[in-house]
């Protein structure tokens, strides 16, 4: 199994050159270019309808591997297809990875999701999450943490909050599955590429899902897309965990979280968040954390 | 090959594992269901070498799914109905966009509300935009003749469509009927192993889906080409396949139409009804009656359609389903088809048979006797006939 042990570790070869259509500082392209350091260019990604379909654009395309996009709510399924299309031609060491949004995944794919993570078919799952439809320009999902603004959830007189409802715990659904699910950032590619190194070494279903701070709908300075993604981490509403055989492993343990007001000051989305808004949010991610807390190295799913 | 009783699933099933496909995405729904548990135990007994069967979450899956194993180059088959025809919808349109030859059988069934196990065209009918090619048969042995044809129609570089054969639920899907089975050798000299160049290969990145911008209609466009270009390819395919199977099928199925004042036009397992009766009317009234089955639904065989029934008077487009406010489906294509006739027959609608309510031969000759008042009032007709 490839392993890194530092930034300088990873391969220089890139599969994913430019010329793209994402807005710059677009945390889920640099996520998928990372991902195709350690996949390599016998790959096939299979997309779900959202912000990265727009990466190939006729003719023209700014990756070096495969790539299948059949529509939103069906990456797994075609995924999976495509895996037995390849194993039944004899094509066993091709990589069939699903790199799909919070919508496609949490929501309208959940249940394709989860039928082939039942199956334990030989994919690697990404989710960029960038807590939101982003794609259709940032409505509500149910992977959009409480207390941000969206589209679909507007801040207004009869709701200063914006969204109420509590994000889907999804890594915990996933690893309820039996499979290998795991939390990755942008901050921390080594762990990443780890990750993706194991799931790739996996004979089963993997699930990983890369938190993708998104400078349009999160609304932010578009340099910030590395220190946002780290914060996320800092301030436990990203805890880096994974879960494997239902058993939890804490990537990263801080003795204490930084309070959650970093996280938000820097993006627009909450700029107008109620002071009992953020203090409801606080008292969310500290529970979650706790949670992480008692169960790390513990039957947890 | 061997003489055997099957139903029409199991012709069906006797088609997908004669033409050796790589993979089986399935889902139940009856009446569909039999043909994918057929499937389903060959594989289990090791009869399905170098195919996976695969069971998915929905239909929508079972496409996506077809999709994906299409677009690595294998062959593919599947099988539905009815609601799970529809759920399949969307994807249809991407298989079909994509250029990958899928084929799959559909069993007919009515759709709800209110709900119906019973066959009618609805579902088959209502993917007739999606760019597949689509066949209806009206016999089990028909069934399997045309899996086999429609593979090789599919994969052929001028074409690369998918299609689908359609089979009415119940009367044929539960339905024993005498039919030859083909050898596994016939078939491989029929049908040799599916190699495309278009799709995702080792050492050979491919771009399967993207975004357009101006080129859309270019897309489309070729879409349309291909899937009239295999109307020239059916003729070769059917040629060869009478060559080596020794039965002859043509795009239209024409039943005593050489001196037939009046013409029924039928889909499906009621063409047989429909053919009985014709024989009787002939024999005991000296109606000169005839029938034109459609059995290539898309591309739509306009030319054979208008040749034989050129010399028609009055025609009747017996029509196993219905479009709401409009009428039968199928009539409208029809009428259009005819327009251009130097002489045009007078061309009634009947809307027959939904939910599987069944087509007698008593209700044949009576459409039959309304076409010969229709003739001689001068005046088409529109009309319901199970009302
Ligand atoms: C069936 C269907 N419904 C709606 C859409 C419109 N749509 C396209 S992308 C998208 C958002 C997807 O969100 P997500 O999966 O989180 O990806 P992101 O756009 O955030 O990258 C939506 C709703 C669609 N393509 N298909
Ligand atoms: S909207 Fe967000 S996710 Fe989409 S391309 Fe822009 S930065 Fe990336
Ligand atoms: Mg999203």
């Amino acid at each position: 199994m490839q392993q890194f042990k530092t930034l300088k570790d990873l391969p220089e070869q890139d599969y994913f050159t430019g010329g793209s259509s994402a807005c710059a500082g677009c945390g889920p392209s640099m996520g998928l270019k990372l991902a195709l350091k350690v996949l390599g260019p016998e790959t096939i990604i299979v997309n779900a309808s959202g912000c990265m379909t727009l990466l190939p654009l006729y003719p023209n395309t700014p990756l070096k591997a495969s790539w299948i996009h059949n529509a939103i709510e069906n990456a797994s399924s075609t995924a999976a297809g495509a895996r037995h299309g390849l194993d039944m031609l004899g094509n066993k060491d091709m990589n069939v990875v699903v790199y799909a949004g919070d919508g496609a995944t949490y929501d309208i794919g959940l249940a394709s999701l989860s039928a082939v993570a039942a199956k334990n078919e030989r994919i690697i799952y990404i989710c960029y999450n960038n807590q939101s439809f982003g794609n259709t320009g940032f409505q509500w999902s149910t992977a959009t943490p409480y207390g941000s603004e969206t589209k679909t959830t507007p801040r207004g007189k009869n709701n200063p909050t914006g969204t109420t409802a509590v994000n889907k715990d999804m890594v915990k659904i996933m690893g309820a599955h039996r499979v290998y699910a795991a939390t990755a950032s942008l901050a921390y590619p080594v762990d990443f590429l780890n990750k993706l190194s194991r799931a790739k070494e996996r004979d089963g279903f993997s699930y990983i899902e890369l938190l993708g701070a998104c400078t349009a709908g999160w609304n932010y300075d578009p340099r910030l897309t590395i220190r946002i993604s780290k914060l996320a981490v800092r301030c436990g509403m990203w805890p880096m965990y994974e879960i494997e055989n239902g058993i939890l492993t804490l990537n990263k343990d801080f003795s204490e979280l930084k309070p959650i007001d970093e996280f938000l000051k820097l993006q627009g989305r909450y700029r107008a968040l109620p002071q009992d808004g953020v203090d409801r949010l606080q008292v969310l991610i500290n529970e979650h954390w706790a949670e992480l807390k008692e169960y790390n190295g513990q039957r947890y799913v | 090959m061997k003489q055997t009783l099957v139903t029409g699933n199991e012709a069906a099933a006797w088609g997908a594992r004669l033409v050796r496909p790589n993979y089986i995405p399935t889902f139940p729904i009856t009446p569909q269901t039999e043909c994918i548990e057929t499937l389903a135990r060959w594989s289990a007994d090791g009869e399905l070498p170098g195919t996976y069967f695969d069971r998915m979450e929905s239909e929508h899956s079972v496409m996506s799914a077809a999709v994906g194993a299409a677009a690595v180059g294998a062959r593919v088959f599947t099988a539905s109905s009815s609601q799970g025809l529809l759920l399949m919808h969307e994807v249809l349109y991407i298989a079909a966009g994509m250029r990958l030859p899928i084929v799959m059988a559909t069993i007919s069934r009515g759709l709800s509300a209110p709900v119906t196990l019973w066959s009618d065209h609805n579902d088959f009918l209502d993917q007739r935009d999606s760019g597949w090619l689509m066949f209806h048969a009206e016999n089990n042995q028909e069934v399997l003749d045309m899996m086999l044809q429609a593979y090789r129609i599919a994969e052929d570089p001028r074409v690369l469509l998918p299609a689908m054969v359609n089979m009415d639920g119940y009367v044929l899907s539960f339905t024993d009927e005498p039919i030859t089975i083909p050898s596994p050798e016939m078939v491989e000299e029929f049908l040799p192993e599916y190699n495309p160049d278009h799709t995702i290969a080792k050492g050979r990145p491919v771009t399967v889906g993207p975004p357009v911008l101006d080129e859309y209609t270019i897309f489309r466009a070729q879409n349309h080409v291909a899937a009239r270009n295999a109307l020239e390819v059916m003729e070769e395919v059917m040629d060869d396949f009478d060559r080596i199977f020794d039965r002859r099928y043509h795009l239209v199925d024409e039943f005593m139409l050489d001196d037939a004042e009046l013409v029924l036009v039928t889909q499906g397992s009621m063409s047989t009804t429909a053919k009985a009766a014709i024989m009787e009317m002939r024999e005991e009234e000296g109606i000169k009656v005839g029938l034109l089955r459609l059995r290539v639904i898309r591309p739509w065989p306009a030319k054979a359609i208008a040749e034989a029934l050129k010399g028609a008077k009055a025609v009747a487009v017996i029509d196993r389903n219905l479009a709401p406010g409009r009428g039968g489906i199928m009539f409208p294509e029809i009428v259009e088809t005819l327009y251009h006739l130097d002489r045009r027959p007078l061309v009634s609608s009947f809307v027959v048979g939904l939910g599987g309510n069944p087509q007698t031969e008593h209700k044949v000759k009576e459409i039959t006797r309304k076409l010969i008042d229709d003739l001689e009032t001068g005046r088409p007709r529109v009309e319901w006939n199970d009302l």
